[in-house]
């Protein structure tokens, strides 16, 4: 006889079962990214799943800067290294994604807020907006976006890199604050205005901090997607001390010769923050994704 | 004065406010919606706007003018086979990777949905693809997708699937095949967050009635969970799609629409016009036919829906 | 924050957006941004100049700025395209000549008395570089062929005896073959993908079975459908199953790499690849040498492309023209910065002085204990089987080569035959239509 309990320890046997089994597709790449990391340049190309021996080199290479070229034994470096740069491509990401993600969250959610507890007119059409923003390929709009950049003298200037990200950032996160604070209830508010509350009191103590969760999954979405972006970085940046981490790794793979061990550390390294930062609040991501989607 | 909107209480003025805070309602309204609006109209609106003016002009690499073409530059893409191969395989690109992402999708929130012990772990951890920058995972793959030195041909071998290796990125069917799953490793848990939080609004009594009633693992999924999913899933589809369509980055770091023509999507090919050929006219051509695809893709899958309902 | 906080804050976001355009319009002190392709040459060519700008121009930095080789043509344009091009230029060949038509590079003849109107090595003229309607346009920095190189301890395996100096078409298939065969290496490698370098390396094979592509006597008329093409398309379908499966997506890198790593036994190449190879497989750098490539059977000619690179000056939004020009003579005139110059990639970068090519100091790099023969291969023995595919076997510049280059042309009519498996008639009639059309888009450059 299977008794109640038995099913339910199958079950969620079956459940971890499945679970293991996606998560191992899920995380693998970055794993093995990992494990090459670690193996030492000979062993690259001898197929195992676990390295031989274990080296910290391809990281101290892309920390320090390990010259990538052979060098005569004149005794003179070049100075045109890639791997030397990698922490300032790092710094530029972070600085980058830092600050639009800062003014994608105030700007989208200061006009969220108008949007939902103002009238105007064309109201309905904001979730549109946002949908039609992205129908335009971004390969097509860069190009204008170039050409309005270079006149304002920002070419090549990682100011030009926030307001490019801008203007992938802002459709979405209009929508996602949008709709979330259209599920902030009104009647406390309402109830703080007749008390005698000014609305931006209101605003700054009321409802942002129930609108955090919708915040934090704007926040991250910004982030993301300014960490990631190769194409914008690509056609704004040249030099190389101004790159950000997509542009610059390409660098590696594309410059004088493929080094998987760098590449395979440096790939750990973009990866890292992102992780960390995501576990800290994975929990929240869900609950913001989740009542714009349920929104919208 | 205006009242705000939505308001419960009608034609009531509030009080008089304090010296210091001087704006009034409506005041403070345009004043959070001016950044949003300026930074919105420079930086989505305008690009937007000349990339769809360019489509009817023609610019010679090196002069600054700007000749009007009409409707040569879309003549030029009905004429080049190259073009017509481009939307042929964006379509193929973006269909297979929703339909994987949308079923793969729906069946790992619903395995996350489960009250199990850790599943917070299994739920951070399955949503990591979607932070990986796209290059790390371009690279990544090109690594385990190497044909003498990868690991995946390599367990292949060792487990006897293949005989011989499989040139992931240099066979033009397996280049599509490899971009596809690239494209579904990432993307797929974008489907699980939105799809997770909505089954997680659902309350539990519905499914336990149901099955106090009798019905069967499969019946509940397909009369309970499934309809309840069907909004979300309209709108995860509707972005999804969009996002993919118009994907440029996920083939070009990974195959740089190779080998030969065999992975370009319309994104590539417009890319490969502006910077390869120099005809940006082409190229936002190729965008306006883009835009347009999509746009009434959607206006008909949501028409579809509407009647669905009724 | 209330009416006065934020005016003062947008007003001060107004003075920071302007900042930079300030700084830009500033006169003496700057910096001077140099493009040039990866590879340590060009950050050594900078140093010199910074040693100039030290001494002449105290306010002035040099940097330099190196584009990965997909990216040049892309990047170039889409900065010309907005008005600010690099200041200098260190680009392939056939994309300066594709400038310099266009009326985009400033004229350098003062330059050419200054540095030495004879120096030049032997079979070398200044035109090669970048000449149009009788000026120069382009200082040279050094030249760089690709040869065939060769494993011999895979040749010695696959019993192939003769000589590659003596080789022709013919016996460069049979050697493939029998690497292929007789080795667990792939018999050659060069590139065929979708870019700028499988078009080197067709070009300088048709070049030696006697075609061209734009006839340089008769307004650069496009000749490229002939015999010769057919024949050389064919020869690259019967060489690709002694290759490896993946070159159809290789770049340059790629091919190091295929020899470097001990991939394949043969591969047509740059000096670079001896300098990865010593760096990654020593036992590989050993046996590696260089050969001019095979004679075409027909008509002897063992063609390499040689890449004549020089300097340019974009002469448009440029505000250091005159700086860069002192600097460029400084460096050329000096006794030490050709000589670094040379040596920061031994053999790759070949000397264009005859005083350079001549000096001891030149034969003080460790290469020359081993690979002595290999390197004079590069540097003097290259320079007579020399073409180019914006010089067509040296016989008139052609500004058009830098466009069919940047939309890999070439490269696609090759693939068709290797992947797609369309015959050689039909996949050389259709790059001919292309050049026919590149030729009409551009008929200003050329007539």
């Amino acid at each position: 006889m299977i008794t109640r309990r038995t099913r339910r320890r199958v079950r969620a046997a079956l459940v971890y079962a499945g679970l293991l089994s996606i998560t191992l597709v899920t995380c693998f790449p970055l794993l093995w990214a990992a494990l090459t990391s670690l193996r030492p340049t000979d062993e690259m190309l001898r197929v195992r799943l676990l390295p031989e021996r274990v080296t910290l080199a391809h990281y101290r290479a892309l920390l320090a800067g390990r010259p990538m070229y052979f060098e005569a034994g004149s005794g003179y470096t070049a100075s045109t290294v890639p791997a030397q740069h990698f922490l300032a491509w790092f710094a530029n990401s972070v600085l980058v994604s830092v600050a639009t993600t800062l003014i994608s969250v105030a700007v989208s959610t200061l006009a969220a807020y108008s949007f939902t507890r103002f009238r105007f007119p064309g109201q309905s059409l904001v979730p549109y907006f946002s949908l039609l923003g992205y129908m335009v390929p971004s390969i097509v709009y860069v190009f204008p976006l170039f050409l309005l950049i270079v006149p304002l003298g920002l070419a090549d200037r990682l100011p030009s890199l926030v307001l490019g990200y801008l203007s992938i950032t802002l459709p979405f996160c209009m929508w996602l604050m949008w709709a979330f604070l259209r599920s902030v209830p009104l009647e406390v508010e309402e109830a703080a205005l007749i008390d005698g509350a000014s609305r931006f009191q209101v605003f700054r103590l009321i409802v942002l901090p129930l609108a955090v969760p919708g915040i934090i999954a704007t926040a991250i979405f910004s982030f993301i997607v300014c960490w990631n972006d190769y194409l914008i970085a690509r056609i704004f940046m040249n030099s190389i001390t101004q790159l950000p981490l997509t542009v610059g790794v390409m660098h590696f793979f594309e410059g004088v010769h493929v080094d998987w061990g760098l590449m395979m550390a440096a790939a750990v390294l973009m990866t890292l923050p992102l992780a960390g930062l995501f576990m800290l609040v994975q929990r929240h991501l869900i609950v913001g994704f989740g009542a714009g989607a349920v929104k919208g | 004065m205006t009242t705000p909107a939505r308001s419960s209480v009608s034609g009531h003025v509030p009080p008089a406010r304090s010296a210091r805070s001087a704006l009034s309602d409506r005041q403070l309204g345009v004043l959070f919606l001016l950044p949003f609006v300026v930074v919105a109209t420079l930086f989505v609106v305008y690009p937007a706007a000349e990339s769809i003016r360019l489509a009817f002009y023609s610019k010679l690499p090196f002069r600054p003018r700007l000749t009007f073409v009409g409707l040569d530059n879309f003549r030029y893409l009905l004429d080049d086979p190259v073009f017509r191969a481009a939307a042929l395989q964006a379509v193929v690109w973006t269909g297979a990777s929703i339909v994987l992402q949308t079923v793969c999708g729906v069946a790992i929130a619903l395995l996350l949905n489960q009250a199990v012990r850790g599943i917070h772990v299994f739920r951070g951890l399955l949503l990591f693809p979607y932070m990986v920058p796209t290059v790390v995972i371009a690279l990544v793959w090109r690594w385990m997708f190497n044909p003498e030195f990868g690991i995946v041909n390599a367990s292949l071998r060792a487990t006897g699937l293949v005989a011989r290796d499989i040139y992931w990125l240099s066979d033009p069917r397996w280049a599509m095949v490899s971009t596809i799953l690239l494209n579904v490793w990432k993307f797929t848990p974008f489907v699980v967050i939105c799809v997770l939080a909505r089954l997680q609004s659902i309350p539990p009594e519905l499914d336990e009635a149901a099955q106090v009633d009798g019905a069967g693992a499969w019946q509940r999924l397909r009369y309970i969970t499934l309809p309840q999913l069907r909004t979300v899933l309209v709108v995860v589809i509707v972005f999804r799609t969009i996002w993919t369509f118009n994907k440029f980055e996920e083939i070009y770091l990974l195959t740089r629409g190779g080998p030969g023509t065999s992975t370009f999507n319309l994104a590539v090919y417009a890319f490969e016009q502006a910077t390869a050929n120099l005809r940006l006219g082409v190229a936002a051509a190729t965008g306006v036919t883009m835009l347009t695809f999509l746009f009434a893709g959607s206006v008909l899958y949501l028409w579809l829906l509407r009647r669905e309902d009724t | 924050m209330n009416r006065r906080q934020f005016l003062r804050s947008s007003a001060a976001a107004a003075t920071l957006l302007k900042l930079p355009v300030a700084a830009r319009a500033q006169g003496r002190s700057g910096t001077v941004r140099v493009w040039g392709e990866p590879g340590p040459y060009g950050g050594v060519a900078v140093e010199g100049m910074n040693e100039w700008a030290q001494k002449h121009a105290p306010g002035l930095k040099f940097t330099i700025e190196t584009i990965p080789w997909s990216d040049v043509y892309p990047k170039l344009m889409t900065d010309l395209a907005a008005g600010r091009p690099a200041h200098c230029l260190s680009v392939e060949s056939p994309i300066a000549f594709q400038l310099m038509a266009e009326g985009l590079l400033e004229p350098v003849d003062d330059l050419i008395d200054r540095i030495g109107r004879n120096r030049l090595i032997p079979g070398a003229r200044w035109e090669y570089w970048g000449a149009w309607k009788g000026r120069q346009f382009v200082v040279p920095a050094h030249h760089q062929s690709h040869l065939l190189v060769v494993r011999t301890d895979a040749l010695q395996q696959a019993g192939v005896t003769k000589s590659p100096a003596e080789w022709t078409w013919h016996d460069l298939l049979t050697a493939a073959r029998a690497i292929k065969a007789k080795t667990k290496l792939f018999g050659l490698c060069f590139a065929l993908g979708r870019t700028i370098a499988t078009d080197y390396y067709v070009i300088s094979l048709l070049h030696s079975a006697g075609g061209r592509m734009f006839d340089a006597a008769n307004k650069f008329q496009v000749v490229f459908d002939s015999p010769a093409a057919v024949e050389t398309f064919e020869f690259i379908a019967e060489l690709f199953p002694t290759m490896p499966p993946g070159s159809v997506g290789y770049t340059f890198l790629d091919v190091v790499d295929s020899m470097a790593t001990g991939q394949s036994g043969m591969v047509f190449y740059w000096g670079r690849v001896f300098g990865r190879a010593a760096e990654v497989n020593k036992e590989v750098f050993n046996a590696m040498e260089a050969y001019q490539h095979a004679a075409h059977p027909r008509t002897g000619k063992r063609l390499n492309w040689n890449d004549f690179q020089g300097w340019a000056i974009p002469r448009e939004n440029n505000p250091y023209v005159r700086e860069i020009k002192e600097a460029l003579v400084y460096i050329m005139t000096s006794k030490e910065w050709p000589i670094r110059y040379v040596h920061s990639l031994v053999p790759n970068v070949s000397p264009v002085f005859q005083d350079v090519a001549q000096d001891p100091r030149l034969t003080a790099h460790p290469f020359f204990q081993t690979k002595r023969r290999t390197i004079f291969e590069y540097y003097t023995e290259a320079l007579k089987h020399a073409s180019n595919s914006g010089n067509e076997l040296l016989q008139g510049i052609n500004p058009l080569a830098g466009i069919v280059h940047g939309r890999g042309i070439i490269a696609q009519g090759v693939q068709q035959v290797i992947i797609d498996k369309r015959p050689a008639r039909e996949a050389v009639k259709w790059v001919h239509q292309q050049l026919e059309g590149v030729r009409r888009e551009h008929i200003r450059l050329v007539v």
